[in-house]
Formats: structure tokens, C-alpha cells, sequence
């Protein structure tokens, strides 16, 4: 029994780190343009359809590279189209858009694709265990632990040591003065969009890989990710990323003992922090800052 | 100044805050169950058959081939004369996969706004049996094409239901005995945790005991479930000879691909009943493996009318079908059968009609006599026992070897054991 317990702990932080790479895009947009990205599963799907079309010419490691870039492409264009006469708006007007968004991304990829799940081959050496003892740690997942890090480790350098990044945070703060101070806010906008689209494309070519590939991959993946917001605080990203990483293992510890409720658990904890903590674990009064 | 007031206009978002994104999320969740645009059908002329099965979610793909085998027989159907002489026509309706009440809305809405003839669906056994207690309610004929819980024609049966897929208990009777006898003792049992995962586990179990089998633990776990590695460690702790895999679906794609890339399949025998064609495509090709069962296949050489079938189902969508279009075929041809037949849409006396009605070879494409067995409105068809391959040999979409047809008459339970009590109006 301890053995299952210590495995399923690790097993949640690998999934709990998935969650939190998701998370961290959906973070990005709603803390910098206040805009509830219910697209992010959609954009998270076309990343991982553009990268089975392009498999078979540029291989999977330049799948990975490539369809990511083109998703977060395809979501500067979306900002610069649609989101951004939102802007200013209630809220829920966004909420609409990208609600709307993501139903008419998932018919779109089940015209393109079809509605029938597809194969995704990942290199075989990727998908076999690592140990006979360990075999929950398979190839792939360290793989993507490894690559979710390096991807939080760049976001986190990207928003701490550039022009860009300190641009972003500043305009999380207070994006008037930013704007007084000769930012082009438009401008600081569409890359921060871009820049959480690219975190999606890049969480639907890992899921792929895990998960079967159909339109609908990013429904199940999406709701966990708003919770670590929640629970981390809105508004923090060293928050979400936490939050996730709880959310992951509490699932992951819930099997082992009352497998039904794996999902329940997620929003059980969500509801015990905005009682317990209202504004979630490192979030500011509930508010974006 | 102009220019100013105009970003500070863009810049004003900061009032977003948790309460808002909780009201938000709720607003998003209560938008999911309202009733979209309905377009109503024109004309009383033509016969109409409801279809109230999942265009959305988890069950796309079965759903829309259910449907494809509709449309193509529903084609066949008027090129031959219709029913009674008139044109038939399917009003598609989308159940969601997962949500019960927007499926019996839509039954409803089918039956008393369209006045539709006759009911068909759904993939989802929940969605069946409560869509089955509107067909009772409403007194319309209801087909069942592939929703697998026992309960639609046992304890939840009605006069008006039929079912063509077949129940947990038969497949768990038709495949136990392979199962024990080829691959071990001791079964672990992993399924969703819903009407159609408890079916397919009861009815293996039961069937699994008599055949000197043990069940050496088993986990039911969420529709929709992603992550599988936690169910698939306790699995593997149980050391059992067999992991039997009892999702459909995206979860069974899932379930399966992550147990292989876990190795399992190298330790333990993996296995299931009910075997899909959708789920075998969407995996990597290391992971079509396994013993499985079909309920129906496109590759039976010798079986009358199955090559023309396939043709005609491959002119549509360059795709061979699936059980699920067969299912989608069998529904609509045995509603316009009986209906003939009984030469009145009246549904009593349809319904009398469909029970111990004989599927004719054009419309069973499969070994012997499918017939609805008049004590629980239940298709006794045969079922396909195999292993799945990697790739066709002679065809790129032949990834299923039959090794054995079953004749599910002779492993089917008694209508006693179903606990089906019709109820028909006096």
C-alpha cells in the first residue's frame, strides 16, 4: 500500500505539471488583458492536430518545435481580430467569444480531421517504461517533465529578465501607467496572447502523446487548469504553477482511495481554499494585480 | 488626448476578479444545458424517425456512424418504396455525450414538437434508459442502437423499446470462457463508472465465476478520465493474468495507449469485450493488441450482402463500417419492417410485430438469424471473438482477426434472469 501511495504522489506531480503548463497560458491572458480564455482547449488541440499532420515530414522533434509556433500564430491573429474589440468590455463578453471560440475550433477540427480519434505515434523508444519497478515512469513522461520545466524555466526568465517580460508585468500592475509611459499596449497584448497560445500549442503536442488525439482533447484538460488558477490565486503565476501541481497530486492521491472522486477532488479543494483563503493560496484579495 | 482616453478605454480589465471568473464559469456550465436553435421539420408527409444520439463530446464518432448506417438504409428504405408507401425521413437530433437531460429533452422534443414516428438512440446507456422511459411515457416505438447497459431490456424494459448492440451479461457470457480458458485465472477489471462500465463488469464477472475464473480486484473510474496511470498502478499491484479494459470511446483510446506505454502488456495479458473499430484506428500501432470481441465486422467473406454494404457505406465515407453503422442500419430497417408489416405506424401493433421479428441476411450481414426475442425486446445476434493486428494485411482498415463467432443464443441469459417485465398498455 505505501508503495502505491508513493507512486501515485509522484505520478500527480507529473500530471500535476501538465496542469500547470496549461494553466500557465490560460494565467498569462487573464492576468495582463482580464480576457477568460475558454478557447485555450481549442488552441491546445489544433497544436496537437498541426503537429500529426506535420509528423510525417518533419518527424516528431520537429513537430514539437514547429506546431506550437504555428498555433501561437494563429492565436496573435485571433487577439489582433476578434479579442481586442473586447477589451474594456464586461468581462463576459470575452467569456462569449472564446466560449464561441472553442466550439467552432472543435467542428473545425472535426471537419479537417474528422471525428474519429487519430493514431499519434511518439518515438517507441518514448513509450516504455524506464524501470520494471517504476513503470508509471515511462520514457514519455519524464520527457515531458523535462520540457515543462524547461518551458516554465523560460516563461519564468522570458518575464523576468527582458524588455517584454517587465513590460507584461508591469501591465499586469497597472496597465494605464504603462501605457502613459509610451508601451504600445496593442502591441504588449498581442505577443502576451500569443505568448499563452504557445503554451496551449505546446500542452496539446505533449498530450497527444499521452492522451488519444481527438477534437474533444482539450475539454477534459481545461477545467483542472482554471482550478489551479484558483487555487494558486489569481494573478500569481508562481501561484498557478503551485496550483497545479497540488491539484495533480490530490487526484493522483484520491485514486488510491476513492477512485470515483478523482475529479470531485479537484473542485472539493478548490471550494476548501476560496473558503479557507479566499483570494487562493498566493493570489492578491481575489484581484488581479 | 483622443489617443490616450482610447488606450486607457483598452487598459480598463483590472476589475476582473475571483468572483467574476467563478460567475463566469458557472454562466459557461448553465449555457451547456440550454436548448439550442431548433430547426422544426417541414410537412406531415413523410414517416418520421427521431434520432436523439451524440453529435458532441466523447461519442462523436459513434454517434455520427450510427447515423451514417441510418442514412444509408433510411436511402435504401424510400428507394424501395418507403413505409406504407411513403417517404421516410430521420430528424437528427444531438444528445451531447455526457449529458442525460439534454438527451431526454431532446427525445421529447422529437416525439411532441416534430411528432416524430419512431425514436432511435442512444450511444450512452444512461441516455438510453431515460430516453426509454420518454418513448414509454409518449407511447413511441423506441430503438436502442448502442447503449450496452442490461437495464434497457431488463429492469428498466419497456413495450416500446427494443435494443440491436447486446447487453454486459451476453458479451460477459460470450467471452469469459474464451478469456479464462486462453489467458489466465485471474482478472482485473478496470471500467467507467457509469450504466454501460457496470453492465460490461457485472456481466463479466457473473459469467467470468462460472467459468472458473476470479476477479482479483477492479476500478471503476470517471467518463472522460485522461490520466489512467493511478488506476493502471493499482492494477498492476493486484499481479493479475488479465487486465480487462471496459471503456469505450476516447477513454478506451486512452486507457489502452497509456497501459502499453506503462509495459503492461508485457507483464500481464491485456483484454476486453465489446472491441470498437473507432478506438483500434485511433491508437499507435504498438498498441492495437489484445483479445477483444465485435459485435459486428466488415470482413466476413463468406456472408451474403456484407461486401455490397461496405461498398456502398465506403462511397459515402471512404471508410469502411463499423459495428456502429451496422447498428444505425439494423435500427432503422427493423422500424420500416415491422411497420410494413404490420402495414399501421400504430405502436402497439409495431411493436408486437418486432418481437421474435427475424432480421432478413440483407439487413443481419452476419452468421446466422438475429431476431428481437419477444420476452425482453432484446437482438440475439452472434458476436466476433479475436485479436486485434497492427496493420491490414489485405486492406489498411482490416485490424481485427475473428477467430471464433459465437452464437449468442446459446450463451444468452433466460428473459427471468433479465428481470424484463414488459408493460404494455391494456
Amino acid at each position: 500500500m505505501t508503495q502505491v501511495i508513493l507512486f501515485n504522489l509522484l505520478n500527480g506531480l507529473i500530471v500535476g505539471a501538465f496542469y500547470a503548463l496549461m494553466a500557465l497560458g490560460l494565467s498569462l491572458i487573464l492576468n495582463l488583458s482580464g480576457v477568460i480564455n475558454f478557447a485555450h482547449g481549442g488552441f491546445l488541440a489544433l497544436g496537437a492536430y498541426l503537429a500529426y499532420s506535420l509528423m510525417p515530414t518533419i518527424g516528431f522533434w520537429g513537430a514539437l518545435l514547429l506546431a506550437p509556433i504555428l498555433t501561437a500564430f494563429l492565436g496573435l491573429a485571433v487577439e489582433r481580430l476578434l479579442i481586442r474589440r473586447l477589451y474594456g468590455r464586461d468581462p463576459l463578453y470575452s467569456l462569449l467569444l472564446t466560449f464561441g471560440l472553442a466550439f467552432i475550433f472543435q467542428d473545425g477540427l472535426r471537419y479537417v480531421w474528422g471525428a474519429q480519434s487519430v493514431p499519434y505515434q511518439i518515438p517507441g523508444w518514448l513509450a516504455s517504461p524506464l524501470s520494471m519497478d517504476y513503470f508509471f515512469l515511462t520514457g514519455y513522461r519524464v520527457f515531458m517533465m523535462i520540457v515543462v520545466a524547461l518551458a516554465v524555466a523560460g516563461l519564468f526568465l522570458v518575464l523576468g529578465y527582458t524588455r517584454l517580460g517587465m513590460r507584461i508585468r508591469a501591465g499586469t500592475l497597472d496597465l494605464d501607467t504603462v501605457s502613459v509611459l509610451g508601451v504600445n499596449v496593442r502591441v504588449l497584448r498581442n505577443l502576451n496572447f500569443g505568448l499563452g497560445i504557445y503554451l496551449a500549442g505546446l500542452a496539446g503536442v505533449l498530450a497527444a502523446g499521452m492522451l488519444g488525439l481527438s477534437p474533444t482533447i482539450g475539454d477534459q484538460l481545461i477545467m483542472p487548469s482554471f482550478v489551479a488558477i484558483i487555487v494558486g490565486g489569481l494573478g500569481s503565476l508562481p501561484g498557478t504553477l503551485v496550483g497545479g501541481l497540488l491539484i495533480g497530486v490530490a487526484a493522483g492521491m484520491t485514486t488510491v482511495f476513492f477512485p470515483t472522486a478523482t475529479e470531485a477532488v479537484i473542485y472539493v479543494m478548490m471550494a476548501l481554499v476560496l473558503i479557507v483563503k479566499p483570494s487562493g493560496l498566493f493570489g492578491d484579495e481575489g484581484r488581479l494585480r | 488626448m483622443g489617443s490616450h482616453s482610447k488606450t486607457s478605454g483598452m487598459a480598463k480589465t483590472s476589475g476582473m476578479g475571483r468572483r467574476t471568473l467563478l460567475k463566469a464559469g458557472a454562466a459557461v456550465g448553465a449555457i451547456q444545458f440550454a436548448s439550442p436553435f431548433i430547426i422544426s421539420a417541414r410537412g406531415d408527409e413523410p414517416i418520421k424517425i427521431g434520432v436523439d444520439n451524440p453529435l458532441t463530446g466523447i461519442y462523436t464518432a459513434l454517434g455520427k456512424n450510427e447515423n451514417t448506417g441510418m442514412e444509408l438504409a433510411a436511402s435504401q428504405i424510400n428507394a424501395k418504396g418507403g413505409i406504407l408507401g411513403r417517404e421516410i425521413k430521420l430528424v437528427v437530433e444531438d444528445s451531447t455525450s455526457d449529458k442525460t437531460d439534454v438527451a431526454v429533452q431532446k427525445a421529447r422534443k422529437l416525439i411532441q414538437s416534430d411528432n416524430v414516428n419512431f425514436l432511435i438512440g442512444n450511444v450512452n446507456s444512461s441516455h438510453a434508459i431515460a430516453i426509454a422511459q420518454v418513448a414509454a411515457e409518449l407511447k413511441t416505438v423506441h430503438i436502442v442502437p448502442g447503449g450496452h447497459a442490461d437495464a434497457v431490456t431488463g429492469s428498466s424494459c419497456h413495450w416500446t423499446t427494443f435494443r440491436i448492440c447486446n447487453t454486459g451479461a451476453m458479451q460477459g457470457n460470450a467471452m469469459a470462457g474464451p478469456l479464462v480458458k486462453a489467458l489466465g485465472k485471474k482478472i482485473y477489471i478496470i471500467a467507467q463508472d457509469y450504466a454501460f462500465g457496470h453492465a460490461l463488469h457485472d456481466g463479466l464477472a457473473k459469467a467470468a465465476a462460472k467459468a472458473g475464473g476470479t476477479i482479483v480486484g477492479e476500478e471503476f473510474f470517471p467518463l472522460g478520465t485522461t490520466d489512467y496511470s493511478a488506476v493502471l498502478i493499482k492494477a498492476r499491484a493486484a499481479n493479475p493474468d488479465i487486465l480487462v479494459d471496459l471503456a469505450a470511446g476516447d477513454d478506451g483510446i486512452n486507457s489502452i495507449k497509456q497501459a502499453v506505454q506503462f509495459g503492461l502488456d508485457k507483464q500481464l495479458h491485456i483484454a476486453g469485450m465489446q472491441q470498437e473499430l473507432e478506438v483500434i484506428e485511433g491508437l499507435p500501432l504498438e498498441a492495437r493488441i489484445g483479445t477483444w470481441m465485435f459485435e459486428w465486422y466488415w470482413k466476413q467473406p463468406n456472408v451474403p450482402h456484407v461486401a455490397e454494404f461496405v461498398a456502398a457505406i465506403r462511397k459515402v465515407t471512404n471508410k469502411v463500417p463499423t459495428a456502429r453503422t451496422w447498428f444505425g442500419y439494423a435500427s432503422v430497417w427493423s422500424l420500416a419492417l415491422a411497420a410494413n408489416q404490420a402495414k399501421t405506424l400504430d405502436a402497439v401493433k409495431v411493436a408486437h410485430t418486432l418481437e421474435g421479428m427475424k432480421l432478413p441476411p440483407e439487413v443481419a450481414l452476419m452468421p446466422g438469424a438475429p431476431f428481437f426475442r419477444a420476452e425482453d425486446h432484446q437482438l440475439v445476434p452472434s458476436v466476433f471473438v479475436g485479436h486485434e493486428q497492427a496493420k491490414g494485411i489485405d486492406d489498411p482498415e482490416d485490424l481485427f482477426v475473428v477467430d471464433q463467432v459465437v452464437n449468442v443464443a446459446d450463451v444468452m441469459p433466460t428473459p427471468a434472469e433479465t428481470g424484463c417485465k414488459l408493460d404494455f398498455p391494456a
